[in-house]
This record gives structure tokens, sequence and C-alpha cells, in this order.
């Protein structure tokens, strides 16, 4: 299709946008409208397009400003809080990464150090003792003595302990999500 | 009413100090610092602006439950976008043409989406619209017409003969150069007129 723009058709814009096409205009321009296709195209088109927007614009139900204005309050605080909340997150991952540095150079020190974690003999010592000194342990606070028994607080006291720290930190990664 | 929306409104002085582009740049960026003006001005704003935006999604979706909806969505963008045309500087005019642009990308959003809502998905409102019967003349002989046309063409004939747009404002909300705009609109107007005819044609020879 071949662009054919007509001298007219700006002058017929001006007309239509002020309410002046068809009574207020001059005679010549509606005898040339009624012979030209650009034009006779804008007036009806134009003219659709004006009637069906009246009863669109009274068709439409917009909700009251507030909710809206509400709304985006509420996504510019949740953009906001998210901001916020992304160094916390980069904070967790350096806290870990830290921990983690920490307890493999610590296990390393030990094994360099001749504690011999790495060997069966060593755990397997450690698991045929724990029950005996659990019972030893509780015989002990049956008496109200608490003496003498040093080595199984010195188990016990640090398992329970990082129980204890292992559950805080699940129960945080548990709930802190959104 | 404005004094007490803005103090239901007002976001707490921690979040709005240390979120950079956050609530107060866009205060700010609007030219606005007094929360309750920037409310007045938007909900004048709005009152003058929400039925046209309405009827343009409308009548480009023929789907008014999207048109409701994106409407609102074209509004909560405007309000939290930081380079938003400000109403008390760059004018009413800039401030339309900026959400007749959000408008039209969510549409055009929702056009490239895949289609995957199902029949009980679909708000009853839509079979009640396209059920109505009492349809005006305007909307028998528009209707079937924009129809046959594409979703672009649909767009750029509405901003052009419903809400008077020049080229280069339709250019600025389609995001397209004023050339293109000039001669796409010159083919859709021809096409869209070829339809009315036919049909008024068929009309006549009906009565």
């Amino acid at each position: 299709m071949k662009l054919t723009p007509c001298p007219y058709e700006k002058e017929m814009r001006r007309l239509m946008a002020r309410g002046q096409w068809p009574d207020a205009c001059p005679a010549e321009l509606r005898a040339h409208v009624s012979g030209c296709r650009t034009c006779g195209d804008l007036v009806l088109v134009s003219e659709a397009f004006q009637q069906e927007r009246t009863e669109a614009l009274a068709e439409a139900r917009p909700v009251a400003p507030a909710v809206l204005l509400w709304r985006a309050q509420l996504r510019r605080r949740n953009a906001a809080v998210e901001r916020i909340s992304l160094p916390l997150l980069g904070a967790e991952i350096f806290a870990c990464a830290v921990t983690l540095v920490a307890a493999l150079g610590f296990a390393g020190f030990e094994a360099r150090n001749g504690v011999a974690w790495f060997t069966w003999s060593y755990w397997h010592e450690w698991f045929v003792q724990l029950p005996q000194a659990a019972a030893a342990q509780w015989e002990s606070l049956g008496f109200g003595a608490l003496a003498g028994s040093g080595w199984s607080w010195m188990v016990l006291v640090p398992a329970v302990a990082t129980l204890v720290l292992l559950g805080g930190v699940a129960v945080y990664f548990a709930t802190d999500k959104p | 009413m404005a004094t007490h929306m803005s103090r239901e409104f007002a976001l707490p002085d921690a979040l709005l100090q240390s979120s950079p582009g956050g609530a107060q740049d866009a205060a700010a960026g609007a030219g606005v610092c007094d929360p309750a003006m920037e409310n007045e001005a938007f909900s004048g704003f709005y009152e003058r602006s929400a039925r046209p935006l309405w009827a343009y999604l409308a009548r480009s979706s023929a789907d008014p439950a999207l048109a409701d909806d994106l409407m609102q969505e074209s509004y909560v963008r405007f309000l939290c976008a930081e380079g938003a045309p400000a109403l008390a500087t760059d004018g009413e005019a800039a401030a339309r043409l900026y959400l007749f642009r959000i408008a039209t990308n969510l549409l055009r959003d929702y056009w490239r989406r895949p289609r995957t809502a199902s029949i009980e998905e679909t708000p009853e409102e839509f079979f009640a619209a396209h059920g109505d019967t009492a349809q005006s003349d305007a909307q028998i002989l528009l209707e079937p017409a924009l129809r046959q046309m594409k979703p672009r063409e649909r767009q750029m004939l509405w901003l052009a003969h419903a809400e008077g747009y020049s080229h280069r404002e339709i250019a600025k909300v389609m995001g397209l150069s004023a050339a293109s705009i000039r001669l796409l609109l010159f083919r859709a107007r021809r096409k869209i007129a070829t339809h009315l005819r036919a049909r008024a044609a068929d009309d006549g020879r009906k009565s």
C-alpha cells in the first residue's frame, strides 16, 4: 500500500479536534472530503472512535485512588525491605564461610599436633567408654556429687551445647525466609 | 482527608532513608516533597486520566476485566517508577503519555505470555460482558472491525483517533519512530475504514 498524503489532512484533524466538523467548516473542504479517500477514511474512523470512546468512558469503573496509593506504598516498602535484607544475606554467607574455614583449620591443626581423631581406634574407644561414663555420671548425680567425673562432663556439656547451637541455627534458617 | 491519607500511607523513616530509589526518591523525582500534596495531585490526575486509560485498555484488549487489572497495575507502576514525569514540573500531558506507555507495555507483555488460563479461572464478568446483547450502535459497527485488526493496530488507532495523539506522541507511547507510526497508522486506518464501509454496506443491504 502506497502512502498518499493529502494536503488537507492536517486541517481536517484540527477541525475535528475542535469539534468544528462538519457544521463549522468551509463548504469546499466538505466537497474535498467527499472525493478524497484519505480524508474520507480519516472522518469515518475518527467519528467511529470518538463515539466509541464516549461510551467506553461511561463504562469505566475506576477504583478509589487511595487503593492504588496504598498498593504502590506496599510495593515500595517491599522493594526497600528487599534492598535492606540483601546485605544481611551476604553477612550470613560470610559468617558461614568463616565458621567453616575456622573448623577446618582447627581440625587440621589438631591432626598435625598428634591427636588421633582420624584413626579408627580413637573413635572406637570413645564410643565404648561413653556409655560407661554416662552411667557413672547418672550414679554420681543420684548421690548429689559431681566431683570426680570431669571427663564425662567434658563430653556431655559440649555435646548439649552443640545440639542447642545447631538447633538454634536450624530454627533460624527455617523461620527467617519469607 | 489528604492529611489522614498521608499519615496512613507514611513509610517508616528508617526504610525511607535506607532505600536509594525508594519512596523518598520517587517523591523527589515527582517534584513533590509533601506526601499529602503528592496524594492530592495524584488523586486529581487519576480522576482525569483513569477513564480514558481504561477505555484504551478495554477496547485494545476487548476484555474489560483485563482492562481493570492492567489499569491498576499501570498506576501502581507509575507511582513506583523513579523516572516518571513529575506532575508539578513536567505537566499532566507528559505524565499521561508515560502512563499510556506503561499500559501499552503491560498489554504487550500480556499478549506475549503463553495462554494457560483454564475456563475455571476466567472471571464471570468476561462472560457477562460478551453475552450482553444490548450493544450500542458504535459498538455494533466498530467492534467487528476492531476484531479484524492486529493488537498493535488497535492501539495505534485508538491513540490517534480516540485520544487525539499526534504521531510523535503515539511514537513515544509505543516505543517506535514517528515515521513508522505515520506509515503504520495510514495502513491501519485504511484497513479499518474498509471494514467499516463493508459493514455499513452489509447493514444497508439487510435493512
